[in-house]
């Protein structure tokens, strides 16, 4: 009998490890389908920037805001974008500075040790000269 | 690579090793638990537990990075798997920690001195993990537009779309960028990668969407899949190298070169501390750390006298590996010196090291030891021939035994069976003499051998 209750002791543990498991896998795949969705709205945006700059003959543009059409003085729409791009830019280095995390999380709930070595600080072009050859 | 600590987890890299089948090759590590108790029969390793358990323990201390500066001293009678013991370390300790391997003799060479082969022996154990990150624009190009202006000279200006599963875009080309896509002959379809920082671009393959847009192909065409996920990634890559391999870059005109030729020479002391201080200056600046790895050093008592104070002072430096040594000598006279010295090392180092002896084999642990061995090299046995070998292991040595496996393999085939006998040891046995009946055999007929005249209680001169 007491075989038996510690067996289900067991299948619960085993599942509530594999429960967490897929919630921290979940978790990074979702933050993964962020930073596309990120990057998406990041080149559009750096297109709209292009576009505007190089347009010399207006200077006013056409902007949408939510479901209005507004014409909006150029360079205030470039600030604009500019700032839109850097906060996008932002974002996406704060999602793969957490990602980090966890994905170590994840890798503790398998029982693997951490990735070693992600968070150090990269070596610049003339610093990787020196170990040339491996990299 | 767009999320590269996550993707790293798939990028093992595959190659099939086909490895010699060697005396060690039967190790995987050291067969223990959890609680690094140790299992008798175990990733290849058989009995020994104490040893073992030993060897975990220090395992554990140097995968924490805790022991830095110790050395170990795995002392035993021959052929009770001191090699084994290192093996196991080596292999459990995995592809990240440097692990260097050398015979005691091996340091007495021509080419280089004493110290020297030391020095780079021990420097090729530590390892400096680095990073390197690009920020890279990965993705298929869609279409290039190169508008040329009618007169034939002038700026160009151009557009470039590029996509991958999940987007596409478009980017404005200045006359730099168009020099450099027109050298590199890139076109609709391919797969390129624009490095962000210089603008360099690399071309990867081609698109399979585009595999048979022609027929006439060169066989180099290489076929990739339109990459996924964003544009614009983020490449970390993490290196493990070890101090020596970065000695010899920077050491040597023909850079790393020098390191496949094997050629590589003295290092000047000059190289070695400025890299030690541009290492010491990246470990602050949180750009490299230190993995201390394992140095190990076989038939430690072929090292004389001033290789041990070498490394005496070595082992006190602030990156030093750990340092396993193995011998199989008792009490016996320090190569150099005429003192007498237990296992040949000079009682200050004897100091410094944790020593971890082997016990001969049981029988049954033999047995098994031929059992495992008789896999390795895929020779099946019946069990009389087992208890026979197993016999003769006893009685004769291990590694005779072993040895016989083969042998007797060889002439089972001969007869067309499949698996080995009684008979086969047995004719085996006759054939190949061991230790013991050789020495018989040398006695009995001393007379006929030549320069017999030497008077035998006079004791062999080494060194």
């Amino acid at each position: 009998m007491s075989t038996k209750e510690s067996q289900d002791g067991d299948t619960s543990k085993m599942l509530e490890i594999l429960c967490k498991m897929e919630e921290a896998a979940e978790d990074i795949l979702s933050d993964k389908q962020q930073l596309i969705d990120l990057d998406r709205k990041r080149q559009k945006t750096r297109e709209a920037v292009r576009v505007v700059s190089k347009d010399k003959e207006n200077n006013k543009q056409w902007v949408c805001f939510g479901n209005m059409f507004i014409k909006f003085p150029t360079s205030n729409t470039k600030a604009m974008l500019d700032k839109d791009y850097d906060k996008i830019d932002q974002e996406m280095n704060g999602i793969r500075h957490q990602l980090k995390n966890k994905v170590n999380k994840l890798r503790d709930l398998e029982m693997k040790d951490d990735l070693k070595g992600f968070n150090l600080n990269p070596l610049s072009k003339e610093e990787l000269k020196t170990v040339e050859g491996f990299c | 690579m767009a999320v590269p600590s996550a993707d790293k987890v798939q990028e093992i890299r595959e190659v099939t090793r086909i490895e010699r089948i060697g005396a060690h090759s039967h190790i995987r590590g050291l067969g223990l638990d959890d609680a690094l108790e140790a299992r008798n029969v175990s990733q290849g390793m058989v009995g020994q537990m104490d040893a073992r358990r030993a060897a975990g323990v220090i395992l554990e201390m140097i995968k924490d990075g805790k022991i830095a500066g110790r050395a170990l001293l795995i002392a035993g009678h021959p052929g009770t798997g001191k090699t084994a013991i290192a093996m196991g370390m080596a292999q459990a300790l995995g592809s990240d920690t440097p692990f260097t391997s050398i015979a005691g003799s091996e340091i007495f060479s021509l080419e280089m001195g004493k110290t020297e082969a030391l020095t780079q022996a021990f420097r090729k154990s530590i390892g400096v993990r680095i990073k390197e990150e690009t920020e890279i624009i990965e993705g298929e190009v869609v279409e290039i537009q190169i508008d040329r202006p009618a007169t034939g000279t002038g700026a160009k200006v151009g557009k470039l779309t590029l996509k991958t599963t999940e987007m596409e875009t478009i980017y404005d080309l200045g006359q730099k960028m168009i020099e450099s896509l027109t050298k590199e002959k890139v076109q609709a379809g391919d797969i390129i990668t624009i490095d962000k920082a210089t603008g360099k671009i690399t071309k990867l393959g081609r698109s399979f969407t585009r595999a048979r847009d022609y027929d006439a192909m060169g066989a180099q065409t290489k076929f990739v899949q339109c990459p996924e996920g964003e544009l614009q990634k983020r490449k970390e890559v993490v290196h493990t190298v070890t101090l020596h391999e970065i000695d010899v870059i920077n050491s040597r005109t023909q850079g790393f070169l020098a390191l496949f030729s094997g050629d590589t020479g003295e290092i000047k002391s000059e190289v070695r501390e400025q890299i030690n201080g541009k290492v010491a200056e990246w470990r602050e600046e949180g750009k490299a750390e230190i993995v201390p790895g394992v140095l190990f050093i076989d038939e430690v008592h072929m090292l004389d006298i001033e290789s041990f104070s070498f490394l005496n002072r070595a082992l006190e430096s602030d990156m030093a590996p750990i340092l396993i040594m193995a011998t199989n000598r008792g009490i016996t006279r320090i190569r150099g010196t005429n003192y007498q010295s237990p296992h040949g090392i000079p009682i200050d180092l004897l100091d410094r090291l944790l020593i971890i002896s082997t016990t001969p084999y049981e029988e049954k642990e033999i047995r098994q030891i031929l059992k495992i061995r008789c896999e390795e090299e895929d020779v099946e046995m019946s069990d009389d021939a087992m208890t026979v070998l197993t016999r003769i292991g006893m009685e004769t040595s291990l590694r005779y035994a072993i040895q016989l496996i083969t042998t007797a393999n060889l002439v089972a085939r001969k007869r067309k069976a499949t698996e080995v006998d009684v008979d086969d040891i047995k004719r085996v046995y006759s054939l190949f003499l061991d230790e013991s009946r050789s020495t018989q055999f040398l006695k009995e007929y001393q007379q006929e051998f030549m320069f017999n005249e030497l008077a035998p209680s006079e004791s062999m001169e080494t060194s």
